[in-house]
């Protein structure tokens, strides 16, 4: 099984992605470690491509945190605020009530007003500690970026103080020092910490621009980053090409000239230029044909190795999914219901949802089939949380389930058997 | 077996600017009544183009360059649009790949559904009208034949009152449909009004009562039983007093009074009563009443009539009739069976005519002669048309056509492709760089035209000779009341006229069966409020709209995940069995038709290149593209690296000379790009089409990753766990 101590390259916590009354993501949290395929499936509208997008900053999440290599890349503000609101409508409730005591018991005044006073003071402290956290999350999740290009800029200054401390007076090479000096200094500015995460979109053929061609689709990173030496970013450019499978003449042509499975690897190739440490795959097969999907599929896996990617694998195919991913999180309507390695999950699903999931797979195998039964689920009928509420829960180690503690105890009676 | 379509050597191209696309190149298949086909391929591999080739929505730019399609006594391919109209839909619907484009999103999708319903109605009245005539001629003409030409006057006679009494019950019978299209509109109107106040939308209420009444009046008749027409006209008289109490506009916060209350629950009941009230049997009260009885039902009751009519009907006319009747009928087959006999030497003389030589001219009039004998050949009081007879005509031209333009095009396209390549050579001999290729020579083997033609002439021999010997199981009586049902079908068709509120209540209950909740609020909703699995459950009952023979279902599940795959891939199946509907289903996941699929085509370039059961396919499968579709997807207990399918399917504006898998198939032999294969028959109901299964050829194993599967999935049927 995988390693305890492995450490963890993204963090997601309590994630939170309202659009209007809308509550697409409610309260996710999972982590993902380093060089793991992390599987992240559901139905569709149940959230899994909203939470990938949430985590590369697409949209503003509503609350929650999400820490990339112990750096905290996005926040939301939304609990807080819902705390202070909470706290201000408690406190007005109280003293209302005491107010209505003092004037019954005109004897209890003063106490009830000293009362009031604590109150007031409880809240206060209470609004400052949330505004301070506030200013905090508002503060990460606009300057990460600029913290993290400081620090690439702290770098490359010593590099190159030091280098032309030992250049001397060499005046030739120090001319050639400060050129290069200045082309790294200007990509250290550009670069911000998000571009180590990249995604790779579900419909190849919506996701490239038809009016540009696939070098300049590729080269696009590069040249936000900064970089403005043309052979570099042509060799670089090669270098992707081949590594996922196409050749060096097709990056003068535009995207309408490829099939649908060389569009998905100029998808990838785009992605995997700027060297990301973590790859969040939003259904990278769906839209292809069975025999391409294999090679898609097979294509991730090489690079994976090659590149020591993490993946964050977002698909609705769950044969797929059980091939591809090391761990797995079910999501049903903005809650993650489930999550385990997908070997554990496949042997021993726990939570409804999941089962009634995999019931569903069709597979190739038509005397199975017709015997199999499908298991539908009906949250309403399967879990009463009117007084149990439930939580992740994790019931052996490294299995979370969404379960409340009457389910719990039956799931952990299930896994004794 | 009862094949009810079948597909036979269709080859379908498209004009592009590239050049001609070859995307459907010979392919024959069968649908049984009942059964379901998959067809299985890569995109580009013409799955799609086949359907739409069957529903003749072929775009502008495709050529059909051969083929033949049967369906009901009919070559779809060459019958014009209007009779393509009659059938598209109405006979072969089909389901669309994307279910968001497939809907008009600016229409309420009630609309969308009962559109068809509408449209279609007027159109097959007509229709019905002239079928019947047509078959009451036929009937007529064997019945005096087989009687004898002294009995001309007395059936004559007897045909007249036949056609009399059944067009006088479809006057009585249409009256009667109005009232029960009425109440049905009633009804549904009255929930409507009930749920809207309800759900506090503030309807007119004096509006609606005023059509009530209207509509009450209308559903008076005189074949509603005593008890229900008392009781209607005491609704009648209250509802003129209660509209009155409303004011005359819509007001909000719209409450309706008990008294009102009870009466629109009563008028639900009574319109429930009175549409489930036994029917009466039209077909035998015209007779009681051409014959001036009195046909009032009041005091009697529908049922007693009924009995009456028919013991009547049975006494004086019926029964003389299904006698000579049945004497036409037997007359009718004998006379065909003869025809027959006579004309299967002719056949064999064809046979013999078309293996030597000839000219067009001769070629088609030795066709024509033969042709003329076939409907003769014919029993024209076959219901269900079988299709060979019937397009033996057309069938025997085209290939004549065929063979005599092939022998034209031929030498031009030999010549062409001479030209080119000596062109191409020469440019790199020159040492220039040429980025075009010589389009491939496609010529036409004359041999195999040939024998295309001779084929038609057997397939009708076989044919006879299997319905000459199965001559003697001939159940005259069954034959009899077929006919006599199929004109009761036809006469209460013409008269059957499809209301919009009929149509609603038609579509609600299309929906209810396809799985939509609440369908009465839904009905009014349009296709955006939907998900995509709804969606497509609307694009479903809007292919079962018209009662079809064969549902197509392209990519059906395509768009969809798994639980909702699941879910349609259940109802498509359920709804095969209660409708007894044929269904050819479109896909290119062989995962998802295991539980689906009877039989299995797959499809490679515009090829079929294997051809079985789904125990075939997926048990014991024989060509090297099948075994490639199958490792490229991942199972549940999948852990090695996927097979992937190495490169893209070929460029069809070029295809490959021999096998066209050959270029990504590692199996591939020399032979492979030389020739291509043809269907080796494995078993009576296998076919693939690969060099492998040639005596000669190499022992090659099954892709491991393949047999650990079948032993896996042979071992879990044998544990019985799954």
């Amino acid at each position: 099984m995988e390693d305890k101590n492995q450490e963890v390259l993204l963090r997601v916590e309590n994630l939170c992605q309202y659009f209007g009354p809308t509550k697409a993501v409610d309260g996710v949290s999972f982590d993902i470690k380093k060089g793991e395929v992390f599987g992240l499936v559901g139905e569709s509208g149940c959230g899994k491509t909203t939470t990938g997008r949430s985590i590369i900053k697409i949209y503003d999440i509503t609350s929650g945190n999400i820490y990339f290599e112990n750096q905290r890349i996005c926040a939301g503000t939304g609990s807080y605020k819902l705390a202070i609101e909470n706290a201000k409508a408690e406190a007005k409730k109280a003293v209302k009530e005491l107010d209505e005591d003092s004037k019954k018991n005109p004897s209890n005044a003063d106490a009830n007003n000293k009362k009031k006073a604590e109150i007031k003071a409880n809240l206060d402290k209470t609004i400052a500690e949330n505004k301070a956290q506030i200013k905090s999350a508002v503060f990460d999740h606009k300057n990460c970026d600029k913290e993290y290009s400081k620090k690439l800029v702290a770098e490359v200054n010593e590099r190159y103080k030091k280098a032309m401390a030992e250049a001397g007076n060499d005046s030739a090479k120090l001319a050639e020092l400060k050129k290069k000096y200045k082309d790294e200094l200007r990509v250290a500015k550009n670069t911000r910490l998000i571009t180590k995460i990249q995604m790779i979109f579900q419909d190849p053929i919506a996701s490239l621009n038809p009016r540009m061609t696939v070098r300049e689709i590729i080269a696009e990173g590069l040249v936000i980053n900064g970089i403005r030496d043309k052979e570099f970013i042509d060799e670089k450019v090669y270098e992707i090409l081949e590594m996922v499978g196409l050749v060096r003449e097709h990056a003068g042509r535009y995207p309408h000239e490829f099939s649908g499975g060389q569009r998905q690897r100029i998808g990838i190739a785009r992605s995997v230029i700027m060297r990301p440490d973590l790859l969040i795959a939003d259904e990278p097969i769906s839209a292809l044909d069975v025999s391409i999907q294999a090679q898609v599929i097979n294509l991730l896996n090489d690079l994976r190795e090659k590149l020591g990617l993490t993946i964050l694998f977002i698909a609705h195919d769950l044969s797929v999914v059980k091939y591809f991913s090391d761990r797995i999180g079910v999501m049903y309507f903005g809650n993650m219901v489930e999550l385990a390695s997908s070997d554990e999950l496949f042997a021993h699903p726990l939570h409804p949802y999941t089962r009634s999931l995999l019931s569903a797979i069709p597979l190739p195998d038509p005397d199975a089939e017709k015997n199999r039964v499908r298991i539908t689920y009906n949250p309403i009928a399967e879990h009463d949380y009117t007084v149990d509420k439930p939580s992740m829960r994790e019931v052996v180690p490294g299995h979370f389930v969404y379960c409340n503690d009457a389910e719990e105890a039956r799931y952990r009676e299930e896994l004794g058997k | 077996m009862d094949k009810i379509l079948e597909v036979k050597n269709l080859k379908v191209s498209f004009r592009t600017q590239g050049g001609t696309v070859k995307a459907v190149r010979d392919i024959s298949f069968d649908l049984e009544r009942g059964k379901t086909l998959a067809i299985v391929g890569e995109s580009g591999s013409g799955k799609s183009v086949t359907s739409k080739a069957i529903l003749g929505i072929l775009a502008g730019n495709s050529i059909i360059e051969g083929g033949e399609i049967l369906y009901d006594g009919k070559d779809l391919l060459s019958i014009t649009e209007d009779e393509m109209y009659k059938i598209r839909g109405d006979k072969i619907s089909m389901i669309f790949q994307d279910p968001l484009s497939s809907l008009n999103p600016i229409v309420k999708i009630g609309r969308q559904i009962t559109e068809a319903m509408l449209l279609k109605n007027k159109a097959n009245r007509k229709e019905a009208r002239n079928e019947f005539n047509s078959l009451l001629k036929i009937l007529k003409s064997n019945m005096i034949a087989a009687q004898g030409s002294g009995s001309e006057a007395e059936i004559t006679e007897m045909v007249k009152t036949f056609d009399g009494f059944a067009t006088l019950s479809t006057k009585l019978e249409m009256p009667y449909n109005d009232a029960m299209a009425n109440a049905e509109e009633i009804k549904a109107s009255v929930e409507d009004l009930l749920f809207m106040v309800e759900k506090k939308q503030n309807p007119d209420v004096r509006e609606k009562l005023t059509d009530y009444v209207l509509m009450l009046q209308k559903v008076q008749n005189e074949f509603i039983e005593d008890e229900h027409a008392a009781k209607l006209t005491e609704l009648l008289d209250k509802c003129k007093k209660e509209k009155d109490s409303y004011p005359k506009k819509a007001q909000e916060n719209v409450t309706l009074s008990a008294s009102l209350e009870k009466l629109l629950n009563d008028t639900v009941k009574l319109m429930d009563d009175i549409i489930n009230q036994p029917r009466p049997n039209f077909f035998r009260i015209g007779y009681y009443k051409l014959k001036g009885k009195d046909c009032s039902i009041k005091g009697k009751g529908v049922e007693k009539l009924n009995e009456e009519a028919l013991a009547f009907l049975n006494d004086n006319f019926m029964n003389h009739f299904l006698e000579l009747e049945d004497n036409g009928i037997r007359y009718s087959f004998e006379n065909a069976l003869e025809n027959k006999k006579k004309l299967l030497p002719k056949l064999e003389g064809a046979k013999k005519y078309y293996e030597g030589s000839f000219t067009k001219a001769e070629a088609k009039s030795y066709a024509k002669t033969l042709a003329d004998l076939v409907p003769a050949s014919i029993d024209q009081l076959e219901i269900n048309k079988d299709s060979v007879a019937y397009t033996f005509r057309t069938s025997l031209n085209k290939a004549i056509d065929k063979y005599f333009s092939a022998q034209k095009t031929n030498p031009k396209e030999e010549a062409r492709f001479a030209k080119q390549s000596a062109k191409r050579e020469k440019l790199i001999a020159k040492g220039k760089n040429v980025d075009w290729k010589v389009v491939p020579k496609s010529v036409y083997d004359l041999d195999e035209l040939k024998n295309n033609i001779i084929h038609v002439v057997t397939r009708l021999e076989d044919k006879y000779k299997a319905e000459i010997a199965a001559a003697e199981n001939f159940d005259v009586e069954a034959r009899g009341i077929e006919i006599v049902d199929f004109f009761k079908a036809k006469a209460s068709q013409v008269v059957y006229k499809v209301t919009k509120a009929m149509a609603k209540e038609k579509a609600i209950k299309l929906m209810e069966e396809v799985g939509i909740h609440e369908p009465r609020r839904r009905y009014n909703q349009y296709p955006f409020e939907f998900s995509g699995g709804m969606r497509q459950r609307i694009v479903i009952a809007i292919a079962l709209a018209a009662n079809p023979d064969i549902l197509i279902c392209d990519e059906p599940t395509t768009a969809l995940d798994v639980t909702i795959q699941a879910q349609i891939l259940e109802l498509i199946n359920q709804l095969k069995v209660e409708r007894n509907l044929s269904v050819i289903f479109i896909t290119h996941d062989l995962g998802v038709v295991a539980n689906m699929a009877d039989e299995i085509a797959v499809m490679y370039a515009g090829k079929i290149v294997e051809y079985g059961t789904a125990q075939d396919i997926f048990y014991d499968p024989r060509h090297p593209y099948t075994w490639a579709l199958l490792s490229s997807m991942p199972d549940l207990d999948t852990s090695d690296k996927l097979d992937a399918i190495p490169g893209t399917p070929p460029n069809m504006i070029y295809p490959p000379v021999g096998d066209a898998f050959a270029d990504r198939n590692k199996y591939a032999m020399k032979i492979d790009f030389e020739k291509q294969p043809p269907m080796f028959k494995i078993s009576d109901t296998h076919m693939a089409a690969t060099w492998l299964l040639h005596p000669n050829a190499p022992k090659v194993e099954i892709p491991k990753i393949i047999t650990d599967r079948i032993a896996r999935m042979k071992q879990k049927s044998a544990g019985g766990e799954i």
